[in-house]
């Protein structure tokens, strides 16, 4: 949201001082049943958004954010509209299509599948976060050269994946590449350039 | 999706504590299964337990039994050297599931956990006995070829969707349960359960019980094992049919043998019959057909899964001969 | 950035954009106060809305808005009747009651964050006056109509039905079922109203022209009042040819709520608010003599359209000039269900018609014990059959020879299940397809710099092909500016006006506008050097200096001649594979592929290849895994997921060996270039049928060939 920043956690203090004046609430469990039954007696739907939302503190890209955020917020969500990283995307939001992998303490992962409140205190890579300064990873520069795509929807996805996939051993062999990049989906159908990419790439033998 | 309450746990104890204290209450570890449904509408907890803080992720070697923690992740077991070669079976199976991503966040007692795959229960304007009791089931006169031919009620046809758990049908493996009480110990195979007239139950565990962990005895199927799995693509495809085929061979007799079927019913199938019949008989083609046919038995089909009475059979011969082969 | 691997000039113009996460698409706009939209489906698949109870939804945190019929802000243009674009019923969204398909919208819910306006979007409460509905094909079939154009509908050379006279005669029915486009970013729009008068639109549209015309003539406000952004489109293959009416709705939605409104369809939504490939039947005679001479060709077909519009496609075409039988004849019905409208799909009506043409040929060659492509060039067609004039250029011929050696096509037996790999059944197929190689109306405007930069720029579209590449590629072969000093905008809808990209045409359309453009600008160059004293080959700096000028520009419109109406202008492809085929398990692998292009020269190498390797992989999806299926109890589709809605993996893909004619044709463009885009997968399906024939000796003439139809 345009309105928010990153570093929106709300004051501790005024969220216990809420909770304190607030005895109507306090008597009840903070269950979303009682904040809904709150947002239909139209009580200021600000305090029923802090009941709602934890602290997280989250590592992207190397840059610390400290957020406040409702639990039903995925890490995808939150990547694309909170952070604006908008380079994750987002194919079919139920983990069928891998388009939003990203690196989990380096690890790739779906994160339309992953609640952001159960990544604290993790490091989060993205494709923004793949290249050094002007320099392409060596997987990007790859794409390139072997066009592995065409649209370049799936692209972040599957070089998040590629990354993973050639530091996980996973990567020496054509049949090898093929099974582990299977979960990502190319509809323009740029497999065969995506291979190619990869198996330059775990040839080169550098670190990627 | 509704809001809902988010707690972290680091102890099995305080998990099942605070599951007990609330119905609505959830476990979450991996969550590809659990935020999926709760996208759509078909679960809707109140409160959500993080357990993946939980010390549960140990994958060892203690005497003749392998444990693996229920935490531990689909990949970690997959590539665990002690997995890959005392039990290449189990391996092979979880490499046959879901997607390098989702293998890497899903856990063992998650993928345990897993409900079916019946797109009648995921949609929540469509009739599923299974998600709403008493609503009658979709699938049964309606697209039904992923469903079930073996154990279904009148109530349900739909599939258990893992591959993992095939695998540990196939192995004796055991499951280590913790509920306020303590601990219980069930097999593996008695986890599951066939829908009958409650489908709303996937498996036997009670409301406030926690997966512990999986226990594996070693084997002696490591060197003739095959997981196949047939399916609509060659990857990232849940199976039309598959089987876990375990063999010890002694110059082609068959000293033990274990098989195990998915995509075929409401938990993983286990084929004893078919496993007693092989048992002291040679490892031929005639054979393993005659154990397929065996392994049919009580078999019934709905109309588009009619093809599985003839893939399920096929499939068992196939899953032998490659067992056989790798020898 | 740099790029040390990036050594051909030919990479895409847009990689680094791509593989950086800088690539920005539709929802990817930051606007201040950006608000989410949820839509609300409907839940029956025909009848009236008798209540939506939305208070809860209202009252929801959040929400600023829950837009349905009872409540939309005015759309003139949907208030006028017979007014463009808003033809014999198109789907007035929110401005009617009535249900025409299952997931038709009925509210929007409008809330500050996407959680929650996913959450109040469940509260929304709809009742209906429900009606009996038909989504089932085969069940409605007597009840498919000649489409409202009987030009389409029925064509007969020499005599109609002739085959049956024949010695050797072929009758069968082919099912295609309904596809789903299904690229991988989903639909939507961000939508903006910058004054009550003037709307910015973020869309994913296949042509940022046709998206501003259906928004000012739905809202009836000016073109220049509509602008329309749409730089990268993750996708399209043609659903994103037309203005759907959620993107109406968007438009609708923020003029309502005052902010500006994000929608992002869900992956079940593009099943069914976005088009589909529509399930198709069709039935072929084919009547030879014994030496496999085409004696009669018969070509029925019937297409799926929705109760509200009539959609149709070329199915039947390609059958009237592809062979030279001196008797064909073709019909074609569509059949209205209450489905969504359908929308061309990669290799649109023609993809569908050479699955059964060119499946109906290897059953014939069968039936003849001839080779299959000998039978081809015994009916080759060396003129256009149809319209009796020459094509503009065809060398399918060389392109069979090409394929078949290239594919290893003397180990195939002309008996079937005569090679085996262990369990494995080995069998190799071949088909042709075939598209219209069509040139329309652009206009590029260039602008050459003294410092030697080029500007082109062009209200065309990008959804994946390259466009910007090929384009600058053209530029350059005019002009001689390096690539990398040549930028070509695009997505834009303030550029000069260019079609929408659809039908192959973009290369040859915008190409020649571009070309045109370049050499307006290389001719404006020599003039004034010439009226300075200079020569042409002196550097622009210096003769835009003596000319005391910081530039040239030109703004070029440029239309095909009347070759077109002399010449029959095609593009061609031919496709081999090889596939293997699991005796016990019903497993199809495809497992060597070459495809050969005969489409003129080519423009973008790399582009263009990755054009026949994405087709051909497009193609394994339709002979072997796509199906969009409905519960017809329900009128609902089942399978309307990526789990379930098999599109091909990584796994499911060989290598591929892509071989082009590369032969320029004299007449469609001054490039010498044809469309790639749809040849690519056309005939692709029949290929893989023919082989999984010549592996299994069993014929599938129903699509999608999965293992149960092979152990059936």
């Amino acid at each position: 949201m345009a309105d928010k920043k990153t570093n929106n956690c709300p004051e501790k203090d005024s969220r216990r001082d809420f909770l304190k004046q607030s005895t109507l609430y306090t008597a009840l469990a903070l269950t979303p049943v009682t904040v809904l039954k709150a947002a239909d007696k139209k009580v200021d739907e600000r305090f029923a958004a802090l009941f709602e939302k934890i602290p997280l503190t989250l590592n992207v890209n190397g840059s610390k954010h400290a957020l406040s955020i409702e639990p039903r917020v995925t890490l995808l969500d939150l990547l694309r509209e909170e952070l604006q990283l908008t380079g994750t995307k987002k194919g079919c939001d139920h983990g069928q299509c891998g388009a939003c992998t990203v690196h989990v303490d380096g690890v790739r992962v779906n994160s339309c599948l992953s609640l952001a409140v159960m990544n604290e205190g993790k490091s989060i890579t993205t494709i923004e976060g793949l290249a050094t300064g002007d320099t392409l990873h060596p997987m990007q520069a790859a794409f390139i050269k072997h066009d592995g795509f065409q649209c370049g929807y799936c692209t972040p996805g599957q070089i998040m994946s590629a990354v993973a996939c050639v530091r996980e051993g996973h990567a020496k062999s054509k049949a090898d590449i093929r099974e582990y990049m299977s979960g990502n989906i190319c509809r323009c159908g740029a497999y065969p350039n995506i291979v190619d990419a990869i198996e330059e790439v775990q040839k080169s033998g550098g670190t990627v | 999706m509704i809001n809902f309450q988010y707690i972290r746990t680091t102890t099995s104890k305080a998990a099942v504590d605070s599951l007990g204290k609330d119905k609505t209450a959830k476990f979450i570890a991996g969550g590809t299964n659990l935020v999926d449904l709760m996208k759509r509408g078909v679960t809707a907890p109140e409160k959500l337990i993080d357990i993946n803080n939980v010390p549960l992720k140990q994958i060892e070697l203690k005497g003749n039994i392998l444990h693996i923690g229920a935490l531990a992740t689909n990949a970690a077991v997959a590539e665990h050297a002690v997995v890959k070669q005392r039990f290449p079976l189990l391996s092979q199976a979880l490499n046959a599931g879901a997607s390098a991503q989702l293998r890497n966040m899903a856990t063992v007692g998650g993928n345990m956990m897993q409900r079916t795959r019946c797109g009648y229960f995921y949609d929540i304007t469509m009739p599923c006995n299974k998600r709403e009791p008493g609503t009658g089931c979709g699938a049964k006169e309606g697209y039904n070829r992923m469903h079930a031919i073996f154990g279904t009620s009148e109530a349900c046809i739909a599939v258990h969707p893992s591959d993992m758990c095939i695998a540990l049908a196939a192995l004796d493996a055991q499951v280590v349960i913790m509920n306020p009480k303590g601990e219980r110990k069930i097999s593996f195979v008695d986890f599951h359960r066939l829908p009958g007239a409650t489908p709303e139950k996937d498996n036997n565990l009670q409301a406030n019980e926690m997966i512990i962990r999986v226990e594996i005895p070693l084997n002696t199927l490591a060197e003739n094992s095959y997981y196949l799995k047939v399916r609509d693509r060659a990857s990232y495809a849940f199976a039309l049919v598959s089987v876990a085929a375990g063999l010890e061979l002694k110059s082609n007799r068959i000293i033990k043998v274990r098989l195990a079927m998915g995509g075929v019913a409401h938990k993983p199938w286990r084929l004893t019959e078919a496993e007693a019949f092989l048992t002291g008989k040679d490892a031929t083609e005639v054979n393993f057909k005659l154990a397929s046919e065996i392994a049919l038995k009580g078999s019934k089909s709905f109309g588009q899964n009619n093809f599985k009475l003839k893939l399920a059979p096929n499939s068992i011969i196939e899953a032998l001969n490659q067992a056989k082969s790798k020898a | 950035m740099k790029n040390s691997l990036l050594k051909d000039d030919t990479d895409r113009v847009d990689g680094i954009d791509k593989v950086t996460g800088k690539a920005k698409y539709f929802a990817e706009y930051q606007l201040p106060g950006i608000t989410y939209g949820v839509l609300v489906p409907s839940t029956i698949t025909k009848g009236t809305i008798t209540g939506i109870d939305s208070k809860a939804a209202e009252r929801a945190p959040g929400v600023l808005a829950v837009v349905s019929h009872l409540n939309r802000p005015e759309v003139k243009g949907y208030e006028a009747s017979n007014t463009k674009p808003v033809p014999n019923g198109t789907l007035k969204i929110f401005y009617t009651d009535k249900i025409a398909f299952n997931g038709q919208p009925v509210a929007m819910v409008v809330a500050d964050t996407y959680e929650r306006a996913v959450y109040a979007a469940a509260l929304v409460k709809v009742s209906y006056n429900k009606e009996i509905h038909a989504t089932d094909f085969d069940e409605n079939i007597s009840k498919a109509k000649p489409p409202r154009n009987p030009s389409s509908a029925f064509y007969v050379r020499g005599e109609a039905e002739a085959y049956k006279n024949s010695a050797v005669t072929i009758e069968q029915e082919y099912i295609l079922p309904t596809e789903t486009h299904n690229p991988m970013e989903l639909h939507g729009m961000l939508a903006h109203w910058d004054t009550e008068n003037r709307v910015t639109v973020y869309a994913k549209t296949q042509g940022v022209k046709a998206t501003q015309n259906t928004i000012s003539s739905t809202f009836m406000i000016p073109m220049e009042n509509v602008q329309v952004n749409s730089e990268f489109v993750g996708g399209g293959f043609g659903m994103a040819l037309r203005t759907w009416p959620v993107e109406i709705a968007v438009v609708m939605a923020a003029k309502k709520v005052k902010r500006p409104v994000k929608l992002v369809i869900t992956r079940d939504q593009m099943f069914t608010l976005v088009g589909h490939r529509p399930h198709a039947w069709q039935k072929i005679g084919l009547g030879a003599d014994q030496d496999g001479v085409l004696k009669g060709i018969t070509h029925h077909a019937i297409g799926q359209t929705s109760s509200y519009e009539d959609f149709t496609e070329n199915i039947v075409n390609m059958t009237k000039f592809m062979y030279k039988s001196p008797n064909v004849n073709t019909s074609y019905k569509i059949l209205p269900l209450d489905v969504g409208t359908p929308i061309w799909m990669r290799g649109p009506g023609e993809a569908t018609g050479a699955f059964a043409l060119e499946s109906a040929m290897d059953e014939m060659a069968h039936a003849l014990k001839m080779d299959p492509i000998a039978f081809r060039l015994k009916n080759y067609a060396e003129t256009d059959p149809e319209k009796n004039r020459p094509f503009s250029s065809k060398y399918v011929d060389e392109a069979y020879k090409l394929g078949a050696d290239k594919l290893g096509w003397s180990k195939r037996k002309n008996e079937p299940r005569q090679n085996k790999e262990g369990q494995w059944l080995v069998g190799y197929g071949m088909s042709t397809g075939v598209f219209s190689a069509g040139r329309g109306k652009a206009t590029v405007r260039g602008v050459w710099y003294a410092d030697g930069r080029l500007l082109l720029q062009s209200a065309s579209s990008d959804i994946g092909p390259g466009t910007g590449t090929g384009m600058v590629q053209v530029a350059h072969g005019v002009l001689g500016v390096p690539v990398n000093k040549i930028t070509f905008e695009l997505g834009d809808s303030s550029l000069p006006p260019a079609p929408s990209q659809g039908g192959s045409a973009t290369m040859s359309t915008v190409g020649s506008a571009v070309h045109d453009a370049c050499t307006a600008l290389k001719n404006n160059l020599a003039e004034l050097a010439a009226n300075s004293g200079m020569s042409v080959t002196d550097p622009i700096a210096e003769i835009l200096k003596k000319n005391n000028l910081p530039s040239i520009e030109v703004t070029k419109e440029s239309s095909p001649g009347n070759d077109q109406s002399k010449y029959s202008m095609y593009s061609f492809s031919i496709h081999f594979v090889e596939v293997k085929v699991h005796e016990l398990t019903g497993v199809v692998k495809v497992s060597k592929i070459v495809s050969v292009g005969d489409s003129g020269k080519i423009v973008s190498p790399k582009t263009a290849r990755s054009q026949m390797v994405g087709g051909a992989v497009g193609g394994i999806g339709m002979a072997l895994t796509e199906e969009s299926v409905i519960d017809h109890r329900y009128g609902k589709f089942i399978n309307n997921n990526f789990a379930d809605y098999h599109v091909p993996v990584n796994a499911d893909v060989p290598d591929i060996d892509v071989i082009f004619i590369n032969k320029p044709d004299p007449y469609t463009n001054p490039m010498g270039a044809k469309g790639m885009g749809e040849i690519a997968l056309i005939g692709f399906s029949a290929a893989v049928a023919n082989a999984v024939f010549n592996a299994t000796g069993k014929r599938i003439r129903t699509l999608p060939i999965t293992p149960d139809k092979i152990l059936s």
